[in-house]
């Protein structure tokens, strides 16, 4: 192929390419060092935090340091830290003569062993040669004469020059010889310096063991580690790496703070006079360091908890998972505690120091608003739960006992028939075995069916039980608080449902209709002044609450009484009041419906049915024979429920009679339409309503619902609005509900779990808004009409709702005491036990921040801070059962018979008196059962010693506790010590009298009572003279005494008290008391003079 | 430090020349309206008490005197005061004498050293309620050495003795050491004001607390008279 002649434009021959050459190197090049630069530095934004880390880091070290020199200096000031240094010093100086010598004399020797030593060495090797050739030389003559060698080798001598110049000459036995007397000579010296030195050792241990123990922060010696290790710090990623969990986050290489041993705050990391920045808030270390403690980041990493992406390191928002392509982002602050549920979704309270407040009210909220009437989550149910997993069970054992039966006569059978007698013998013991099983199954099916009646007492509804509105309700009322319930009780449970007028009377007539017309018994009017004084002091107000805005008073756990006269009927009030848990009619649950007195005539038996009554008269089934309220009995007279009910009958803003009239609730044309619509809201969910017992639930169940991914979450018509964000973001108008929202009208985007929950617990038919629906169609949630606060509690508990991706043993559900502690929670929140008592310090009940207490805690119920470790297991099952501890007389306080709040009877059933009991054991970490201590008997000597100082006036004890003296016990405010045995734990009675404080801050049992005094326990004020020479603990000579009392030794004490007892002397050390510089000797006059 | 030197040294110049100008705030607490009878007091619990007090004594939560005066009522600078955070080294003592409390209202600085006596034959226990302060609950038999204790935050203690109910009292805690408790004739005086805007409070158990704004110009005594409307307990 001939060549082809060049073109006279050919561009390669004819043009040059330097320029795009040149270009596109620049470009290239300039590539190539963005790529450098962004591999260094661009995907890793982490680097430049490190930088800033070390730099503010070290910077606030060296403050701390400087201060924490200082704080050092303090201590060593401290008249303590001085006597021990001094303790040092002087064991120092009282060491060093000693120490001198024996160190010289020491020095002196290793002079001498390595002059010896040098010699010695040398002339061994040679003799160790020799040695070796006698034993290897196999011919005899040889062997022979190497041995002459050695011989002769071992007498010569040789000279030894000492370090102070003299010399010596020896031969090789004694070089052995002098080099070990020399060495075991310097061991001796260094034992006995040892010895000498030992009170030196442990003096300066406990000078620096005291420092470390003074200094609230690091000492200067440890902040000088930290400071090395920032200074020496290279940047690399810092990452948790959790194979099994698959969890690997690298957090900490931007936050570096988190774990450190001192608290950094953001204002602490920030530059000096200015405010913290992205890296000063990133520096912080962890809140809560004692979270930290129980969840070791190198298990739980830091994603389970707050989420976010942990791997992602390239840029902020990648770490913290807010892109659209992450589906777990960082929880936003005031949501923080969602972390919580995602393992702890079975505890009820939730609570370490200052964490926990949020999630638990969710939790409660969730519980006590009725949320779950119609969705379902997981492990609320309990109660129905486990009625449906017993009544499993034993269907189950009835079916296995009867396949044991069968297999038994088989096998009884065949040993009849068996070739052998050892056949035979096994066969009829396998029979045996299984007559055994069945036994063993027949014990099991009674205590389920115990269980199961248990069960059916615990099953409570949100709502009251509607079935009884004929009898309990004015009938005009009824439309009216369908209509808003709010409007006529603003704090009430019950939602707005945005019911139309059609609704509201069809609800309301097939309420009406279908309710139980049974005859009630007419109460006479009682008093109403007394009965305001019982609703105010008997502890109504711990659940209750009366009065309206700042009028207000009580607790929020209960409906508000204000306007109860409007709606209630007297006779009705007066049996709620005197036994919430009476029912009209009791309900079986096998026929599924309400059982009369008709039904109990047919079997010729009277219409008697309560807890020990509770069989159903037509086919034995257990029936729910209380009302399925919390309420509990409080044990009042049938007539001072009357006063109270009189009291209540008055609370109303208008006349009963100015309702309009409603007789269209008689219609029977509405009741079908009404049903209708009871089953469309749900209504049963928290109501017990006739007809409706067995409906389902009409929501979606939740339990995952944080979990869900967002497009499965209707934001209707406001998806592009929420996802925009900017001026027309917020779809909510009406200003009630947006005063609802935690963070008010949104200002940016709002599409994400977060938002929706928001919104939709603000104003629930939100989504609603620009649809075209009908009735059956709308939104169903009501209006729960919450606070900010309340719609961030239980936001935070539906964004934690989720499907965990952790293995099952990250979920806290324990198998041992502390499983004891999470089903107590779920009873104590149940019944609003922590409306009346303290069980977390610092914890507020609502009587306390009543005005009637401010000056008066003793009248107070008491704190249960320590029940488990105060009180006798068997005693507490006794008083849960019957808190007047008494059958006869009912009316009273079991224990502190002088408090006017009462403690109620809840009729709790076995189930959950054994929860309670066990829940407070495990709180204090008490064994189960409890074997209570032998108290050791006293002898007639200590009795009367132990007597005389209870009686003398310098012990208070008796003015405060009751004796069972009428005239006495109207003033007191402390129970009868002769509750003491069988009820208190003598270790916990021992702790209490020394400090009360304590156990149970600000009772009114003073501290100071008892002080120390050569290693013992010494009553602090004048003894009785009896006391002389008797060396044991005063405090368990009490404690003993207390726990022998019997009602003859008691009024032995109140007939010697008064009389002259103390002794004239004060305790010796009273007049060396602490601070005391001013003499006091009115003591000495003291005992005789009465 | 040279400079603190001088700072400190003006201070004292300062202070000194305004010492010179100090003005006084003097003034009478009165009521209006009827005050609740105050009950008297049963101590037959304690008879070692009883006996040490010839005419019965009631409670003390509302005392006045002729001409419809308060006592008992603190009056101090609420606001302006120019001694904050300097606590006095003497310490207040606050005694427990015949089952009452010496006095009913015990002032006293922030950190300022409180010194409790029991001059009874009978133990007591010495319980302030506070709530912003710790709250302690100590017993002081006869005899005992004194209990020193001393608050740290600005408060009004409700104070008292569990075992002996009548017994009860108050721990004014204050910011300043400039403070009067009102006397018989319901009289009090704040002197040695130097010159300035003052917020002079007065505060009693029963009917709450009063403030009004005084000036100090110069030497010179400023009258602030307080009534309190008498409400039922």
């Amino acid at each position: 192929m001939p060549e082809q002649p060049i073109r006279k434009q050919d561009p390669v021959v004819n043009k040059s390419f330097a320029l795009p050459y040149v270009v596109s190197m620049l470009i290239l090049m300039a590539t190539l060092f963005w790529a450098l630069w962004d591999e260094d530095y661009g995907q890793r934004p982490w680097k430049a935090f490190q930088q800033e880390w070390k730099q503010r880091y070290g910077a606030f070290l060296k403050t701390a340091e400087s201060k924490s020199a200082e704080s050092e200096k303090n201590v060593e000031q401290g008249a303590e830290y001085q006597q021990i240094d001094q303790a040092y010093q002087q064991a120092y100086q009282a060491a060093k003569p000693h120490r001198d010598e024996l160190q010289k004399q020491i020095l002196d020797l290793n002079g001498k062993i390595l002059a010896v030593q040098n010699v010695f060495v040398d002339k061994r090797a040679y003799v160790n040669a020799l040695t070796y050739q006698i034993e290897t030389e196999t011919g005899a003559s040889g062997k022979e004469s190497k041995r002459k060698k050695l011989e002769d080798y071992k007498k010569e001598t040789w000279p030894v020059e000492y370090p102070d110049g003299h010399r010596e000459k020896y031969d090789f036995s004694q070089l052995v010889e002098k080099y070990n007397a020399l060495k075991d000579e310097r061991t001796k010296l260094s034992a006995e310096l040892g010895e000498v030195l030992k009170p030196v050792t442990e003096a300066s241990t406990k000078v620096s063991a005291y420092i470390n123990q003074q200094m609230v922060d690091l000492t200067p010696v440890q902040i000088d580690g930290l400071k090395r290790k920032t200074t020496e710090w290279e940047p690399k990623i810092v990452q948790i790496n959790v194979a099994d969990a698959n969890i690997v986050d690298r957090c900490e290489s931007c936050h570096m703070g988190v774990r450190e041993p001192l608290m950094l705050t953001a204002a602490a990391m920030a530059h000096q006079g200015k405010k913290p920045d992205e890296y000063a808030r990133a520096f912080t270390s962890h809140p809560e360091p004692g979270l930290l403690k129980t969840h070791d980041p190198e298990k739980f990493g830091c994603s389970p908890c707050h989420q976010g992406n942990g791997r992602a390191t390239t840029s902020v928002e990648k770490a913290h998972g807010t892109y659209e392509h992450w589906l777990w982002p960082l929880f936003p602050k005031e949501n923080t505690e969602a972390g919580c549920q995602t393992c702890h979704a079975a505890d009820m309270l939730l609570v370490s120091n200052d964490v926990g407040s949020t999630i638990s009210a969710g939790k409660d909220l969730y519980r006590q608003r009725g949320c779950l009437g119609c969705h379902r989550y997981e492990g609320y149910d309990k109660e129905p739960e486990e009625l449906n997993s017993v009544s499993q069970e034993i269907k189950q054992l009835e079916g296995e006992k009867i396949q044991n039966i069968k297999q038994a006569a088989y096998l009884m059978k065949q040993a009849d028939a068996a070739e052998t007698n050892e056949e035979a013998v096994r066969l009829n013991d396998r029979a045996v075995a299984l007559k055994v099983a069945n036994s063993k199954a027949n014990a099991r099916i009674a205590q389920l069916e115990r269980q199961t009646k248990s069960l059916l007492q615990d099953v409570k509804k949100v709502g009251p039980n509607l079935k009884d509105v004929r009898l309990k309700l004015n009938k005009n009322w009824i439309p009216v608080w369908l209509k808003k319930p709010t409007d006529f009780r603003p704090t009430t449970r019950m939602p707005n449902f945005r019911l139309n007028d059609g609704q509201i009377k069809a609800i309301s007539a097939y309420l009406w209709q279908s309710a139980l017309t049974d005859p009630q018994p007419q109460h006479k009017p009682g008093d109403a002044a007394h009965g305001k004084e019982l609703f105010e002091t008997r502890g109504c107000l711990a659940c209750h609450s009366i009065g309206e805005g700042d009028e207000m008073q009580g607790g929020t756990f209960a409906a508000n009484l204000t306007r109860v006269g409007e709606k209630a009927n007297y006779d009705y009030l007066v049996r709620w009041v005197h036994n919430a848990r009476e029912r009209t009619r009791p309900y079986c649950p096998y026929e599924k419906k309400d059982i009369g007195p008709e039904d109990y005539a047919k079997k010729g038996l009277p219409f008697v049915f309560d807890l020990q009554h509770s069989k159903c008269p037509n086919d034995g089934h257990e029936l729910q024979v209380q009302n399925m309220t919390v309420m509990p009995s409080l044990r009042l007279s049938i007539e001072d429920a009357q006063d109270v009910a009189t009291f209540l009958i008055a609370q109303k803003k208008q006349e009963p009679g100015a309702y309009a009239d409603a007789s269209f609730m008689d219609d029977p044309g509405l009741k079908d339409q009404g049903k209708r619509w009871i089953r469309h809201f749900g209504c049963s969910g928290c109501h017990e309503i006739a007809g409706m017992e067995e409906e389902g639930r009409i929501g979606t169940e939740l339990t995952f619902e944080g979990s869900k991914p967002i497009e499965r979450l209707d934001f209707a018509l406001f998806t592009e609005a929420a996802q925009r964000g900017g001026k027309n973001a917020e779809p909510i108008t009406n200003p009630e509900d947006l005063a609802r929202l935690p963070d008010g009208p949104a200002q940016g985007p709002w599409y994400d779990h977060k938002g929706f929950f928001e919104h939709k617990l603000s104003e629930p038919n939100v989504y609603d808004q620009g649809k075209i629906k009908s009735e059956e169609e709308k939104l169903r949630m009501p209006n729960l009409h919450l606070t900010k606060e309340q719609v961030r509690d239980l936001t935070t508990f539906m964004m934690g709702s989720q499907e965990s991706a952790l293995p099952a043993d990250y979920q806290y559900r324990p198998l041992d005491y502390r499983r004891d502690i999470q089903e107590g929670w779920w009873v104590v929140r149940k019944y609003n036990c922590m409306g009346c008592h303290q069980f977390i310090p610092g914890q507020q009940t609502v009587l306390m921040e009543m005005k009637r207490y401010q000056d008066a805690q003793e009248l107070l119920p008491p704190k249960l801070l320590t029940e488990g470790a105060r009180v006798d297991p068997e005693w507490l099952l006794r008083f849960l059962t019957n808190p007047a501890l008494n059958d006869k007389d009912t009316n009273r306080n079991g224990v502190r018979n002088y408090l006017q709040v009462h403690m109620p009877t809840f009729s709790f059933s076995e189930n959950e008196l054994g929860k309670l009991v066990r829940f407070f054991q495990a709180l204090s970490r008490q064994p189960f059962p409890y074997i209570p201590e032998q108290v050791p008997m006293l002898t007639a000597k200590e009795t009367e010693m132990a007597r005389s100082l209870f009686s003398s006036t310098a012990a208070p004890c008796l003015t405060c506790h009751a004796t069972g003296d009428a005239q006495h016990d109207k003033t007191a405010v402390a129970p009868n010590l002769l509750l003491v045995r069988g009820r208190l734990k003598p270790d916990w009675v021992e702790r209490w009298i020394i400090d009360p404080q304590a156990i149970s801050p600000g009772t009114s049992m003073p501290s100071d009572l008892f002080r120390r005094e050569n290693n013992r326990w010494v009553f602090a004020g004048p003894t009785p003279p009896s006391f002389q020479g008797y060396d044991k603990d005063h405090t368990k000579l009490l404690v003993d005494y207390m726990f022998q009392l019997t009602p003859e030794e008691q009024r032995r004490v109140i007939a010697a008290k008064g009389r002259p007892q103390a002794s004239t002397q004060p305790s010796r050390s009273i007049k060396q008391g602490a601070s005391s510089s001013d003499p006091h000797h009115r003591a000495a006059s003291a005992g005789g003079s009465q | 430090m040279r400079t603190k030197q001088m700072l400190l040294a003006f201070l004292t110049l300062f202070l000194c020349s305004s010492l010179m100008f100090a003005g006084t705030v003097s003034g009478n607490v009165t009521y209006t309206g009827t005050p609740d009878r105050q009950k008297p007091i049963d101590m037959g619990k304690e008879p070692s008490c009883a006996k040490q007090h010839a005419k019965p004594v009631t409670f003390e939560s509302v005392v006045t005197g002729p001409k419809n005066a308060l006592e008992n009522v603190v009056v101090y600078v609420s606001s302006g005061a120019p001694d904050e955070g300097q606590v006095p080294a003497q310490a207040v003592t606050f005694e427990q004498k015949g089952c009452q409390y010496l006095p009913h209202v015990m002032v006293m600085h922030t950190n300022q050293e409180l010194k409790i006596t029991n001059e009874d034959q009978a133990t007591h226990n010495i319980h302030p309620l506070a709530k912003v302060n710790r709250e302690w609950n100590k017993s002081q038999a006869p005899g005992a050495a004194p209990i020193v204790e001393k608050f740290a935050r600005e408060e009004f203690i409700s104070v008292k003795c569990n075992v002996h109910p009548w017994m009860h009292g108050y721990f004014a805690v204050l910011k300043t050491s400039h403070y009067d408790v009102s006397k018989g004739a319901g009289d009090f005086k704040l002197p040695n004001l130097p010159p300035g805007k003052y917020t002079i409070t007065a505060w009693h158990e029963e009917y709450g607390t009063q403030t009004a704004d005084v000036t100090i110009t110069g030497n010179e005594t400023k009258n602030v008279n307080f009534t309190f409307k008498a409400t039922a307990n």
